[in-house]
């Protein structure tokens, strides 16, 4: 069975999550930051990750970073709120979602989600990664 | 009164009529005595050669001797003309002429002066040889022809000197006149200065030298002044129009600052807002697999996964609005195709009875952008423009053009640089905005319309997505004519610089 883990410091989208993947008969394990999730992956690996890209603590860009270089084979999908975290001057160099996005394929995710999502979407994603 | 007095003819009048005042009785009186004298000279000197030659021819002809003979000689004395008196005496012998009475006769006296007496005669006695004895001829001459020639003379003098004085005064009124149109010409012209106007230049006609100079003079006052006036008025219009410029980018900057805290706010709102609609959406899903078919509570669980999808859209456009720029863009060669499609969109969307006039230019230069942004704003400042109309008729004027943006326009928008631009216009001829509206039009979920008509996202979005493209939106409206909104994108230059590579 197909085993993912979801990272994400919402209590809420965990449940949810864990219960969507659950029916879409994946095997589940839920972790509420990275620090904790790359911790239960040394205890047994997962064949996707589903880390949210800005929590407490470590955020999904060095999550996203860690996972795949200690575990190469795992497949990474990073997801996002949308919108904006600190002042926004409608520069490029602006921190945006968006861009914490585009570093976290920088450093291997192997897509990249924004919330929110539909459910199909998202179990489509999910196959299409750990069936290749 | 004394104002009359104290102008330059009125002086120069007085003046004249003053000098001859003075002159003309003197030259007149002179004048009198020169023909008194003159006439009485000749009065004198014609009897007393009449006289001598009377006397001389009667000694000469021996006629003496007879008293008819003298008689007679008396006689023709008085008929020759001007003697009224002719008598001849020797001794104590009198002899008068025939034609005076006696007592005419003795009127004789020695009068030696002419016109005195009383009596008009001018008296004359003219000593003769009457055989051995000295005898005296008497003669008394009329004065009055002389006195009448005297008379008329002195009419004929005065009348010349009031002649000469009534053309004094014209000659002098007009040549007053004269000199003084150049003086009235100036004063009009210094009465239009004092009035403010300062362009007339100041140039009179006039031989007179002093009026030339004063010509001169308040000319060169006048374009001094002009000068300095005009020094001024360009102080106060480049002030005022610093002034205006400094306000205007204060108005944008202050604009700016608020659509980016804005921004920054919607954009943190709206994370927040999707970390709560993730788990909204996807447990009402579970819950509506988890139902049966018919279960009742379905139709309401419906409603909520309807009403999340909607949240989710204005999440997404609220995120159009602050997201920053560079996203999904890339380089258009020709907006023209990307502009008919979402006409086509706002054609369906719009009733066919609005008029609708297109006008887009084809290959108006390439840009770097967001196809679906673009259609996006055109939709949504279409319909706007469609929403504006409804109250009052008339038509909506999409336009595509590529337009060039000059050091001043950019001056005046500073997002612009100058340089070639694609300007995107959408004009309506609908209700328009007051300036407070104008204010606040791209504020998000600032709407004039009533409650759930509208979200007051469109123009919000349509700012973001300008900015984004690193354009900018240019809005003019008045109120009751319409609105015409102005959406420029830099012309991208990539392609031409690829151009040059290639060469």
């Amino acid at each position: 069975m197909t085993r993912v883990m979801i990272i994400d410091d919402e209590e809420d989208i965990r449940i949810v999550l864990k219960e969507v993947f659950t029916r879409a008969g994946f095997d589940v394990v839920v972790a509420s930051d990275g620090n904790e999730g790359l911790n239960m992956l040394r205890e047994q690996p997962a064949d996707l990750v589903i880390t949210d890209i800005i929590m407490p603590g470590s955020d999904g860009v060095e999550t996203a970073y860690d996972i795949r270089m200690e575990f190469p084979k795992t497949k990474i999908i990073v997801m996002s709120g949308g919108g904006n975290l600190g002042p926004v001057d409608y520069e490029p160099s602006a921190i945006s979602t968006t861009a914490y996005l585009a570093s976290a394929e920088a450093v291997g995710a192997d897509l990249t989600i924004t919330k929110p999502f539909d459910r199909e979407e998202l179990i489509r994603a999910a196959r299409e990664l750990t069936e290749q | 009164m004394a104002r009359a007095l104290n102008r330059i003819s009125s002086r120069m009048v007085l003046a004249v009529m003053l000098i001859h005042a003075v002159l003309l009785p003197l030259l007149a009186y002179g004048m009198l005595a020169v023909v008194r004298n003159v006439q009485e000279e000749i009065f004198i000197d014609h009897v007393r050669i009449y006289s001598r030659v009377f006397a001389d021819l009667l000694q000469s002809t021996g006629d003496l001797a007879d008293e008819k003979r003298i008689v007679e000689a008396l006689d023709n004395a008085i008929l020759g003309g001007r003697c009224v008196h002719a008598a001849f005496k020797q001794g104590d012998r009198r002899l008068l002429s025939s034609l005076m009475d006696a007592d005419e006769g003795e009127k004789f006296s020695e009068d030696f002066s002419f016109g005195e007496h009383g009596d008009n005669v001018y008296y004359l006695s003219v000593p003769l040889l009457a055989g051995n004895s000295m005898a005296v001829l008497e003669f008394g001459f009329d004065e009055e022809p002389t006195l009448l020639e005297m008379d008329s003379a002195r009419s004929t003098i005065l009348s010349i000197v009031l002649i000469y004085l009534l053309v004094s005064i014209v000659l002098v009124v007009f040549l007053s006149t004269v000199l003084s149109r150049p003086l009235q010409r100036l004063r009009q012209d210094s009465h239009k200065i004092a009035s403010g106007d300062y362009t007339r230049k100041m140039s009179v006609d006039s031989n007179i030298v002093e009026i030339n100079e004063l010509t001169k003079d308040l000319e060169h006052m006048r374009s001094t002044l002009v000068g300095i006036n005009e020094r001024l008025e360009g102080e106060i219009a480049s002030r005022e129009e610093a002034e205006a410029e400094r306000r205007k980018a204060e108005i944008h900057l202050r604009h700016m600052h608020r659509l980016q805290s804005i921004g920054t706010l919607a954009g943190g709102v709206a994370h927040e807002f999707n970390n709560v609609l993730l788990p909204l959406l996807l447990y009402t899903d579970l819950a509506l697999e988890d139902l049966p078919p018919y279960s009742p509570v379905r139709p309401n669980l419906e409603r909520v996964m309807k009403l999340a999808n909607r949240a989710k859209g204005l999440s997404e456009q609220i995120l159009t609005f602050g997201r920053p720029a560079g996203e999904d863009m890339h380089l258009v060669e020709d907006m023209a195709p990307v502009l008919d499609e979402a006409v086509s969109m706002v054609r369906a969307l719009i009733p066919a009875n609005i008029d609708m006039q297109i006008a887009i230019k084809r290959s108006v230069g390439p840009v770097l952008c967001n196809p679906n942004e673009v259609q996006q704003l055109v939709v949504n400042l279409c319909s706007n423009a469609y929403r504006s109309l409804l109250q009052g008729g008339g038509g909506i004027r999409i336009s595509l053009r590529a337009c060039t943006v000059t050091e001043e326009f950019a001056a005046e928008h500073p997002r612009l640089k100058a340089g070639d631009y694609v300007c995107l216009t959408v004009a309506d001829d609908g209700e328009g905005m007051d300036a407070e509206t104008m204010e606040r039009m791209f504020d998000p979920f600032f709407s004039t319309r009533e409650v759930g008509q509208g979200t007051g996202l469109g123009l919000s979005v349509v700012h973001g997505i300008v900015t984004k493209h690193n354009g900018e939106i240019v809005v003019s409206s008045e109120v009751g004519v319409g609105t015409t909104v102005d959406v420029f994108f830099p012309q991208s230059d990539v392609g031409s610089e690829e151009g040059a590579e290639n060469d």
